[in-house]
Order: C-alpha cells, then structure tokens, then sequence
C-alpha cells in the first residue's frame, strides 16, 4: 500500500510575537510541523505497519519546511517531497493545486492523509479540494480508518454524531487528532531521518499558478482584548462572594 | 455587483445563521440574497428572502460530496456573485470542493463579511486566535462562515424556486449516522458555560463542577486535555479550536491555563471569569475577572454565595 | 515549561558550535518523551503504587542508554555532554529511574573502556539497548570508596573464578541481569562479569531508602558464586583503578542529575510562591522569597555549567577526575539546599506533601552514594595540590 500524508511546516503561534504596532512578526516565527499533523503521519504509519508498502511525506512551503519533514521521517515514513513555496502569498487552492501535482507525480497512492487543518489558520479546505483535484473520494474528520481490500471504512466525528462511511480506494482523508496517539521517534531514528530521500521541487516548475483570482490576505493586526483584568482579591469566601456579585451586576447571572 | 449571494448549510440553524451573512454581503452591493436548498425545503430554515430548491437528491439530507456537486451544478448555470456556507465540518467540505469543481477562490472561517463591485471581504482568526486577518477575494467567491457569528433572522414564508441539478452518485457511502452519546451538551446555546481544565486533578471532582454549572443555569464545557488526552469528559464538550467555538453571556474557566488552542473557542464570550492557581497563566489575560486559587476551595465558596442569594 | 529548556539550547550551541541543532532536536525531544512518559509517573514511583520497569523500558527504547557510546557496539556516538544533560533531564523527570539508567550505563561505559573486545560484543549492546539491565557492585557493608579494603574474595577454580562475600546498598539489585562485581583475587581487586541467574547469587530484602524509591537497592551475597574465567574484566589486579576511573564519570552524570531534582523542586516553588498569598499579596512579592528564588536559580546554574565543564574536559580527553568531583560535591550539595528551600517555601505543605519533600529526599543520597562528599574534597584537594602551578 502507498500512503501519503501531507503536513505542513506551521508557524508556532506559541512563539509569535506582535511588534509595538500590534502586528504579528511573521518573518522570523520559529515553525515546526502544524500541531495536528502528528496525528496523520502516525496514521500512515499504522496503516503501513498493517499492511505494508510505504509512506511518502509531502510539503508545500519554504526550503525551512524540510525540518517539518525530517520529524515525518524521524517518525517513520520513508521519504519526503518538498514543493517549495512562498506559503505566506498563495491561498488554499493553490496550496492544494501543488500537493495534487506532486502527488500525481510520484503517484499513484492508495490512500493520501491530512490532518483536520492547520494550527497557524485552521481552514481545513486543503484536503477536500486534494480529494477533488485527485478525483479520489473524500472523507473528512476521520476517527477512525481502516482499510479492507479496496475499501476504505471510515468512522468521522462530526459536530454532533457519528458518520461511518465507506469509500472506494484511493481514498483522501483528514483526521482529527482522537485518531491517534503519535509516536516518539527515537534518537537514532532522529539521526537517521536526515539520511532518508527527500526530494525538492519547484512549486512554480511543477505547476504554474492558474487563472483564477486567489484569496488574499489584506492585512494582519494582533487580537484586540477588551476584557476588564480585574483580579479579585481576599479569602476564598471573599474572592467568591465579590465575583458572584460582580457577574450578578454584568447582567450574565440569574440570581 | 451583479447576481445573487447563495448561502447554504446542511445544519437548519447554521443556515439561518449564513442567511444573515449573506443578507448583510448583498446589502451593501445591490444584490440579492439567496437560500439554498437541496432535495427539499426545511421547515427549520426560516430566513427571510428567496429560496432556491436545488431539485434531484431526494431527500433534505444529504451528504457534502452530493451538496457540492449540485451547488456547483446549479452555479454554473446560475453565475451566482458569491456563496457562502457555513464552517460546519461537512460545510468545509462542501465549500472546498465547491472551489475547485468552479475554480473559484474560497475565504475561510470568516465573519463580517462585505463585498464591493469586485471582490468578497471579511476577516478571520488566525494563530489560534492571536492574530486577526483581513481578508479578501475577488468575485466570484466562496467563503465558509464562522458558525456562531451571525444571528438567525427568522421570517415566515418566503418564495421558492426550483432549479433540478439531477442525481448525484458520490463515492463515499453513508453506511450509519448516530447521535453522539452522553449527555448530548449544547454547549452553542448555554448562556452561562463552566469549563474545566488541567487544574481538576481527577475524573471524580467532575461532578462538582456538574452541580456548580446547573446550579448557575449553564452547561459544563472542558479544554482539551480533558476530553482528548485524559478521556474524562467527550469530545462535545471540547471548547477550543478544533472542538466547539462558544459565545456564552458567562464564561467561567476553573483551572484552564489558557493556551491559544482554547482561548481560540471562547475569546468570544460576554464575559469570561477565571480561577486559577498560577497568577500569570495566560487565562487571565483573556478575563475580565480573575481570582488566583484552587479551584477545589473557591468552588464551593461560590456555591456557598450563590446558594445565599437565593 | 519545557524541560529542556531555551537555557540547555544555549548551553549546547556553546558546547557544540557545529552540531548543537542537531544535539538540541534530539534533547528536545526525549525531553518531549520524558514530560509525557515519565514525569506523570514519578509521584507513584515515589509511593511504590508503579513499577520503574515499563517507563525504564521505554526510555531504553527511546536510545537513552546508548547516547555516549560507540557505535560500532549500537551505540549512539554522541558527546559526553549530550548524554550528561540527558541524564539531567530524566532527574527532572524521576530521579529513581535516572539512578537505575546511570548505574545501569556505568557498567556499559567500564565494559567498553576496560573489557575484552569479545565481552565488548557480548554485552554493550545488550546493556546499552535495555535488553539486559547492568548493576554495579562494588560498595560493601564495611567498606566503600576505599576499593582496596574490600572483603570479596574470587578464588581461580578449574577454569572458574569462585566468589564469596557481599555488596551493599547495589542500585538494580535483584532485577538486573548483568552484574559488574568486583572481588579480590591473589592479586588484589579484580573486576568480573556475573550473569543473573546464578545458583551461588541471592539477594537480601529490599531495602527500604529515604529517596530514590522506584528505584530497587538490595545487598547481593555470593556463596560460591562460580563465573567462567573468561568473564574477568581486563586485568587482574586492576579492579580498584578500574572502578575510580568508572566512577569519575558516573560523579558528572551524577551532578546531572541533582540538577535535575534541583530544577524540578525549584519550579514547584516558583509555582507557589506566585500563587500564595500572605498579608494581602503574593509571596512572592516579599524580598526574603526573592532572595531564597534568586539564591536557589543562581545555584542551579551554577551546577550545571559545572557538570558542563567537566563533561567537556572529559570529551577532550584530559583527566578530568578533580573537576568531575567539584561537579558532583557542588550540584549534590546544592540540590538538597534548593530542595530544602523547595520545603521552606512551601510551608506546612512542603513537610507534608510526598510530591513536595520527595526532591529534598531524593537529593539526599547523592551526598553519599558514588563517592561520599567528604572523599571528594579530598580528592579534590589531593589533585589540586599536586597540580603544577
């Protein structure tokens, strides 16, 4: 079985910094592989373990991206392709656009992984449009994924129930992070991770933008917090006594 | 701007909802604002404005590969200036594929949406919240809408008309759908929610929270590590950036440091109260009131204070 | 916080110019491992209510035990350093299991620095892999770091090396599967391999310590403990010079590892002063607090960039005896005044939290296990003197 899993090198929003103009200072964020996408390389890891084959990682985004990557492979997977990008100017669709190439390119893959969304934007719009521009089935929000023959069963959480769902390989799915607890790779696994293929391409090479108009970005600007930071005082009783009272003022209590 | 702005959820009240998005995008540019609906009308969808039954499937309900592909049949023949759905779980979906089946750009998660002649604009959430964009795609466009932002406008019969798109054959089959189990919290609707975190030591002290959040009419939610790491709790009760998004009168975070990843669901709220033991845990920097302590000793002394109101 | 920290980061890049990325991606991700794995564990290792088997197991799977060693024996290859902050982190973690893993790696370090190239196959593998757990038998119920005292004997017996005698307070005890024994032969104390099960081995009742408890310490007695002559580490005679020169590297990793009890306890202080309130305010807002936080972070550092120190002397080959031993009195030392503070801080809930005085009592033997204080500063003393000036 062929398995890809696409994961993306995220900018730690833990890490990011907002300069005195209450702008976020993107260019020189630390990133690190987007907190979900642990989740689905473990996820093609478990599904080569039963049922062998190989997993292939994909990026899109800068050359930084390759140590996103190398924590894929450290982890287990077999080889990586990075499509290189400006990830900070192309939108959803583009990003997906590219995957989709590089995946037909090293294709053909039985099943291909997501996580849900990224941490940095959280759309989760990449791997449904992958499944359309691979013209394979799509399911999202897989909490479970197993694969019998050429089927695909899939559990997928959604808001309020629980969808079983069965499709055709190849299958794209994202998953959510219930899926699965991520391995650690080891330290020898680490070491050896940077001695595994991984392939660069050229995203504007392998696929030159199309013609139609992408979604932007105009602009960013730090959250504003128009919270009152009272911190209330005294003994436990007190503290309780003045924060019932002052949420009874607030109008947000019933008496 | 010419045309209609479609809007679309498989969720009756997320339709509403995207209804009054879409009204407010065609407002401002002398458009009209449309309903969609496939297979067949919703009782539930009560948004004022005209409604386009997308004919074929037969019934209401219907997956997301299915509603994508009758929207972009319908698009087509239409030419519709924008579409909106909602940023449900199958609405994402719906949207993307909607995207590339018309090569369309597509916004994400937005609110406050506005269009001019030329392009669709609103701003979005980014870095789990810490960040806001504005955001923008020229026309024609698509964009999920942030569930829980707009308010439903409700009106009563509305026109109808129908445009048949044919049957869908998708590849992925619903073998069962069920109802998530427990106790079935509706975290969206709560006007007061009580969210426990990392600062609840065990499993057992739950229900003390439990009586504490029905004793203030509102509903018990939790960050993450307690429904996805330890269990304790499930995942509906989840408030934070890949579970559930909240805007309740009152927030009240006992024992929830306050990562990005949750204050992302709640930073929406009326008013938010913390406890937590750690002065500097960043919850307090997303409350307007704040008491450092343990939970285990200051949550019964609010139960004691409200119990004397009483 | 992450335990290993941006200030460990810094360290290395200082250590290690070129490859300090590469050291740091590996540290911050056992230290990742060790928060999730180990350091939820540690509280019930400490109550005896978990075994340190299954997370001791675990972190040899992870590579711990096989960081500063060849590679040519599955080792990892990497500095002394890397290994010694390894162990730092793992005190943090749980101080018992970083007992058990050092002891453990010590008898790897001496089988390869002073074995046969045969034993070297045999066992450095095995050890540093996990799949068979070393113990380190040396000290004896009337003598310790005096080597050359000891009661132990092994009579050479057609073709078999005959032991008698026992050995005191040995960390593993009872679990391990492969012995550094050191017993007196004709020609004085001699080091041997001895491989559990053996019929002349037993072991007395566990005993029970202040600290370290998930950590397992037995005497180990031998009646007629027979082992093939062919399990004689190097050369007979040599036992004592082998166990110091083993011993001087344990004390670095050692120091390590008090660092790590000493940041853990620190942090639990930090925490609760900041959250306890007295005469309107917070603690920590008092100057006597500041100070004892000042104090207690001044000296923490102080510990680790002296085990740095000496890690590094040794990585470059020198003799690094006297500053393995400043490393190890110092950071010893200073754990049990930082985790004393720890204590203080905490008022009546510091004497009588398990979670809270367990550092204080985990510290406390490391002032006298693997060299006591006092025989430190004398070798301390004895090689400074002698030093050309």
């Amino acid at each position: 079985m062929r398995i890809a899993v696409c994961v993306k090198h995220a900018v730690d929003e833990t890490e990011l910094k907002i300069d005195s103009g209450g702008k976020p200072l993107l260019s020189g964020a630390t990133s690190r592989m987007s907190t979900f996408d642990k989740n689905a390389v473990e996820e093609g890891l478990r599904l080569k373990a039963a049922h062998q084959g190989e997993v292939v990682i994909f990026t899109v985004g800068p050359s930084d991206s390759k140590k996103t990557m190398k924590e894929a492979l450290a982890m287990g997977a077999d080889k990586g392709v990075l499509v290189t990008a400006d990830t900070t100017s192309i939108d959803t669709m583009r990003t997906a656009s590219l995957l989709a190439a590089a995946i037909k390119k090293a294709g053909p893959f039985d099943v291909v992984l997501c996580s849900e969304g990224s941490s940095d934007t959280y759309s989760g719009q990449v791997p449904p449009m992958l499944g359309e521009m691979l013209g394979a089935a799509f399911t999202g929000y897989a909490r479970k994924l197993e694969v019998n023959g050429q089927t695909a069963r899939v559990e997928r959480s959604l808001e309020d129930s629980l969808e079983v769902v069965e499709a055709p390989l190849p299958v794209v799915a994202s998953v959510v992070s219930e899926i699965n607890e991520p391995r650690y790779p080891t330290l020898i696994q680490i070491m050896q991770a940077g001695k595994k293929p991984l392939e660069e391409l050229n995203g504007d090479q392998l696929q030159p933008a199309g013609a139609y108009r992408q979604a932007s970005v105009v602009s960013m600007s730090a959250q504003q917090s128009a919270r009152k930071h009272v911190m209330i005082e005294g003994s436990p009783d007190e503290a309780a006594a003045k924060l019932v009272e002052a949420l009874i003022r607030e109008g947000v209590l019933s008496k | 701007m010419s045309g209609a702005v479609w809007s679309y959820s498989e969720n009756e009240s997320v339709s509403n909802e995207v209804a009054s998005a879409a009204a407010d995008v065609a407002k401002g540019a002398s458009a009209e604002p449309v309903v969609l609906e496939i297979g067949a009308v919703r009782a539930g969808v009560r948004a004022p404005g005209a409604k386009l039954l997308l004919k074929g499937p037969a019934t209401s309900d219907v997956p997301p590969e299915v509603a994508a592909e009758a929207i972009a049949k319908a698009s087509k023949q239409l030419q519709p200036a924008a579409i909106l759905i909602g940023a449900t779980r199958y609405g994402r979906e719906i949207a993307s594929r909607l995207a590339v089946k018309l090569t369309v750009g597509c916004l994400s998660e937005v609110s406050k949406l506005s269009a001019d002649g030329n392009a669709l604009a609103g701003e979005r959430n980014a870095f789990a919240g810490k960040v806001v964009a504005k955001v923008s795609c020229a026309l024609p466009a698509i964009a999920t809408v942030k569930v829980g932002y707009y308010a439903a406008v409700e009106s009563a019969g509305t026109a109808v008309t129908e445009s048949d798109v044919g049957q869908v054959n998708p590849l992925v089959k619903v073998v069962s759908r069920e109802k998530k189990a427990a106790g079935a919290v509706d975290l969206r609707s709560a006007k007061v929610i009580v969210s426990a975190g990392r600062g609840v030591k065990k499993k057992e002290d739950l229900p003390m929270l439990e009586e504490l959040a029905r004793e203030m009419h509102g509903a018990l939610g939790c960050s993450r590590p307690l429904s996805s790491d330890l269990g304790w709790l499930p995942e509906e009760h989840h408030i934070g950036l890949t579970g559930v998004t909240v805007k309740p009168d009152l927030y009240l975070a006992l024992g929830i440091s306050g990562q990005l990843q949750h204050t992302a669901g709640m930073k929406d709220s009326k008013v938010v109260a913390a406890v937590n033991t750690d002065k500097d845990a960043p919850i307090f920097q997303a409350s307007d009131y704040g008491i450092v302590g343990d939970l285990y000793q200051i949550v019964p002394a609010i139960r004691k204070a409200l119990a004397s109101r009483r | 916080m992450a335990i290993f920290s941006a200030e460990h980061r810094r360290l290395m890049q200082m250590l290690h110019p070129s490859h300090h990325q590469e050291y740091s991606e590996l540290l911050t991700s056992l230290g990742a491992f060790m928060e999730k794995e180990i350091l939820p564990l540690s509280p019930k290792l400490d109550a005896g209510t978990a075994s340190i088997k299954g997370p001791r197991a675990a972190l040899f799977a992870q590579g711990m035990g096989q960081i500063p060693f060849p590679t040519e024996y599955g080792g990892l290859g990497l500095p002394f350093s890397v290994y010694a902050i390894s162990v730092e982190l793992l005190g943090t973690a749980d101080a018992s299991i970083a007992l058990s893993v050092e002891i453990h790696n010590a008898v790897a370090e001496g089988l390869v620095n002073f074995g046969s190239e045969s034993q070297k196959e045999s066992y450095v593998e095995k050890i540093i892999t996990g799949r068979k757990l070393a113990s380190f038998a040396l000290t004896e119920p009337a003598s310790g770091s005096d080597a050359g005292t000891m009661a132990t004997t092994a009579e050479k017996k057609a073709g078999e090396f005959v032991i008698n005698g026992s050995k005191m307070f040995i960390t593993n005890a009872g679990e391990a599967d492969v012995y550094l024994v050191f017993a007196r032969t004709k020609k004085g104390p001699s080091a041997f391999i001895l491989e559990a099960p053996n019929r002349g081995l037993r072991f007395g009742a566990e005993l029970q310590k202040l600290g370290m408890r998930g950590s397992k310490t037995h005497e180990v007695i031998f009646s007629d403990c027979r082992v093939p002559e062919e399990n004689l580490v190097g050369e007979e005679g040599k036992g004592a010079d082998y166990a110091k020169e083993i011993l001087h590297g344990a004390r670095i990793v050692v120091a390590a590892l008090n660092v790590g009890i000493s940041q853990l306890a620190y942090g639990k202080a930090v925490a609760y002063a900041k959250q306890r309130r007295a005469f309107g305010k917070s603690i920590s807002e008092f100057q006597l607090i500041k100070e004892k936080i000042a104090d207690m972070k001044t000296e923490i550092s102080a510990g680790r960039l002296l085990y740095l120190y000496a890690s590094k002397v040794k990585e470059l080959g020198g003799d690094f005896s006297s500053e393995a031993s400043q490393a190890k009195v110092f950071a010893t030392e200073m754990s049990l005044r930082v985790s004393d503070e720890a204590i203080q801080i905490h008022g009546g809930y510091g004497y009588t939290t398990d979670d809270l005085h367990r550092h204080w009592r985990d510290a406390r033997l490391l002032t006298i296990g693997e060299g006591t204080s006092e025989v430190l500063r004398m070798l301390i003393a004895r090689r400074e003197l002698s030093r050309e000036l």
